[in-house]
């Protein structure tokens, strides 16, 4: 069980019972047993350095990142736009849906009933939502959402910007977003772009990259169904409009319901709208049955082949590095910019937070002398993480003079947080090699974690 | 035993004595040393008394020792890292399950009682020669390392404690945000506020209102309750403010950290 967990825009705490650690960046602590959400709760995962790839649609068409772009990132991290348990728990969208992908790992006692899903119309989050049933859904990837209308599992959203105002307010207790804050979380989700595939033409057909066993796949995927012949896999799963139709469809599972995209859903598990299959081979068994399809052993492999082509990616997963890090902040800082022009207070205030959770974030992968398990470095992590203080305590002098509505001391705050950050700058890259950036550092530091977690598991029940 | 409650004793009665507002700030931390003194003194009679309840198998005792601890040790937490910063590594290591609060805390707190005496008899050790060290006649606090160690720790009660406690096994982690909170209002009022409120009343205003709305943030049952993007809003708040005001009290603006 991971409890404390890395996400872009903060770190959670969440509650515990004693069991094994897999690992955080972070510091301090790992676990707890007074979390803000049930024990037994997981978020994602933190025993990696690698996370969800993000592409953007305006950035592969070479034009850049936009203001609202920038601003719907960091609002998209901002647990300052949810309220109630979600805000107090530092969630954000970016919990559930990392980078903009889906997220495998999230599982909240009570909430969920497998990884994977989450009741959004249970109590904890937002009374006032609670269905009085617990019907957890699948939490599902953004990748491509411009083009996969409607929106919810069930599709009562026509419009993108319905669905995330309801997301905000109805499922996760937020205030009333002003226009400037639902236009930027539009324009980046709308902006999260399906990650490229090798195996797969821009008309959704196969290349030559993919397997023979695939292509196979494909003939089936198009094949006519025999009891209704003008069904297939492929009347839904349109491959030339990204493997939707925009309609709902009831498929045995309980109730019309949204037809899924296939692209990159091999990092989209689990399938259907409550998440009930953990593989491809589990789906292709139900339409199996539901359609009476009766397929053939050989079918169903190559059915499942042309699955995992189609839904691949040439690089699913980034490594995240100091450098990485580095300059996706100053990319997201280039909103301080205009909000400070332009006197823009909520969003001064929303950045602020925001992005000062990410330096803090950062400095928390430069421990001091106190994590023992890490010997070598320890000058240059402390250089590191002071330097990062450094920035979020910028960050906050900009949001103070803000608030005191002193802009041209705000201005000068912003002038002060670029020169921090290009002081921080070489002192992190310094210390990225002592760091829990470092794979071999961060397992000593993660050794040490499990072995101290070791120590506060239940004692054996004696009989 | 008895000599370390006498030791307490005295300290706290020391402690109790009227402050006169202090002249300088020279004086300011000699008026702040009792206080120190006397929270390092009751953090290892806590040990002791953690030690002998852990080597006698009872573990409640042990439990209630641990917190005593605790608190005396996270109420001076603005001097340990700045001054004694070998003391911290190996009193409050994170994470080690070899020495320290926390590798005694795990198996504590899970109701264990295998391997915990000799690692409390090193905690109880490892304060009393912090105590020894830090109430020695000659040592002196300086201003400066003051102020950094306070900056700090305003910074570090919204980084990271705020969001998932210092003592997540033992589930008192907001007592340990109390005692922080309680020892950086001491160490200002002691120290700071009376210098700085003869050269900048205003300034000296809102870091008592600052570290006033620190304490009632953290005046919560459980870690679940605190208002935690608040919290942290507000430490980051009061190590601006105490930044701001080390020029007007001749002193150099405190990093927030402990690099050399």
């Amino acid at each position: 069980m991971v409890w404390r967990l890395r996400f872009r825009g903060g770190a959670v705490l969440v509650g515990v019972a004693a069991a094994l650690v897999l690992g955080s960046a972070a510091a301090r602590p790992l676990v707890t047993r007074e979390g803000v959400l049930p024990p037994g709760t997981e978020l994602f995962e933190d025993d990696t350095l690698e996370e969800p790839t993000e592409l953007f649609v305006s950035e592969l068409a070479g034009r850049g990142r936009s203001y609202r772009l920038n601003l719907g990132d960091i609002l998209f991290s901002s647990p300052a736009i949810l309220g109630g348990l979600a805000r107090r728990a530092g969630i954000s969208c970016n919990t559930c849906h990392r980078e903009g992908a889906g997220n495998a790992r999230l599982f909240v006692p009570g909430l969920s009933s497998r990884p994977g899903t989450f009741d959004t119309t249970g109590p904890s989050f937002n009374p006032k939502a609670d269905n009085g049933r617990f019907d957890p859904v699948r939490v599902p990837s953004l990748r491509g959402a411009r083009r996969l209308a409607p929106y919810g599992h069930d599709g009562r959203f026509g419009s993108l910007r319905a669905f995330i105002r309801h997301v905000v307010v109805d499922e996760f207790a937020g205030p009333e977003p002003s226009d400037q804050v639902l236009d930027a979380l539009v324009t980046y989700v709308e902006d999260i772009a399906f990650l490229p595939n090798a195996k797969l033409a821009p008309d959704g057909r196969l290349t030559e990259r993919a397997s023979a066993a695939a292509r196979r796949g494909e003939a089936v995927f198009r094949r006519p169904f025999p009891h209704d012949p003008s069904l297939s896999c492929a009347a839904c799963h349109d491959p030339a409009q990204g493997f939707v139709d925009h309609r709902l469809h009831d498929v045995g599972s309980g109730g019309p319901v949204k037809t899924q995209t296939l692209r990159n859903a091999n990092f989209n598990a689990p399938y259907f709208h409550d998440g009930r299959y953990a593989t491809y081979a589990e789906v292709i068994a139900h339409f199996d049955r539901h359609y009476d399809l009766g397929l053939a052993e050989g079918d169903r492999a190559d059915l499942l082949a042309y699955l995992e082509a189609v839904g691949d990616a040439d690089k699913p997963l980034t490594r995240r590095t100091v450098r990485s890090e580095r300059d996706a902040l100053g990319q997201l800082a280039r909103v301080f910019d205009k909000a400070v022009a332009e006197q823009n207070r909520e969003v001064i205030a929303l950045a602020v937070e925001a992005i000062g959770n990410e330096w803090r974030e950062l400095a928390e992968n430069f421990p001091g002398p106190k994590d023992t398990a890490l010997k070598a470095g320890v000058a240059e992590r402390l250089h590191a993480a002071e330097a990062v203080r450094a920035v979020v305590l910028s960050l906050r002098r900009l949001a103070m003079a803000a608030d005191r509505g002193e802009f041209p001391a705000a201005a000068r705050a912003l002038a002060d947080y670029r020169r921090e950050v290009a002081a921080a700058s070489g002192k992190l890259l310094r210390a990225a090699p002592f760091s829990l950036f470092d794979p071999g550092a961060r397992k000593a530091h993660l050794r040490a974690l499990e072995a101290l977690t070791a120590l506060g598991a239940p004692a054996p029940q004696k009989r | 035993m008895l000599l370390v409650r006498l030791t307490v004793f005295a300290a706290l009665l020391l402690l109790a004595a009227p402050a006169a507002r202090a002249q300088s700030l020279a004086e300011g931390a000699q008026a702040y040393k009792p206080f120190v003194v006397a929270r390092a003194s009751a953090a290892v009679a806590a040990a002791k008394a953690l030690e002998d309840a852990a080597k006698a198998g009872d573990v409640k005792a042990a439990q209630a020792a641990w917190i005593r601890s605790r608190e005396g040790w996270e109420a001076i937490e603005p001097i340990t890292s700045e001054f004694f910063a070998k003391f911290d590594a190996a009193i409050d290591a994170w994470p080690d399950a070899t020495q320290g609060y926390h590798a005694i805390e795990a198996p504590l707190f899970a109701g264990k009682r295998d391997g915990l005496g000799l690692k409390a008899e090193k905690l109880a050790a490892d304060l009393a020669s912090f105590a020894k060290a830090v109430g020695a006649p000659r040592f002196r606090f300086a201003p400066q390392g003051l102020l950094n160690g306070a900056a700090k720790l305003a910074y570090e009660v919204g980084e990271n404690k705020s969001k998932g406690g210092e003592s997540p096994f033992a589930a008192t982690s907001h007592r340990d945000l109390q005692a922080n909170a309680e020892g950086l209002e001491t160490l200002y009022v002691r120290v700071f506020d009376p210098v700085l409120g003869k050269r900048d009343a205003e300034l000296a205003s809102l870091i008592r209102e600052k570290l006033a709305q620190l304490k009632r943030l953290v005046a919560v049952d459980d870690l679940k309750s605190l208002d935690q993007p608040a919290l942290h809003r507000t430490g980051e708040e009061l190590a601006v403010l105490l930044q701001t005001a080390a020029p007007k009290l001749k002193l150099k603006k405190p990093a927030i950290g402990e690099a050399r």
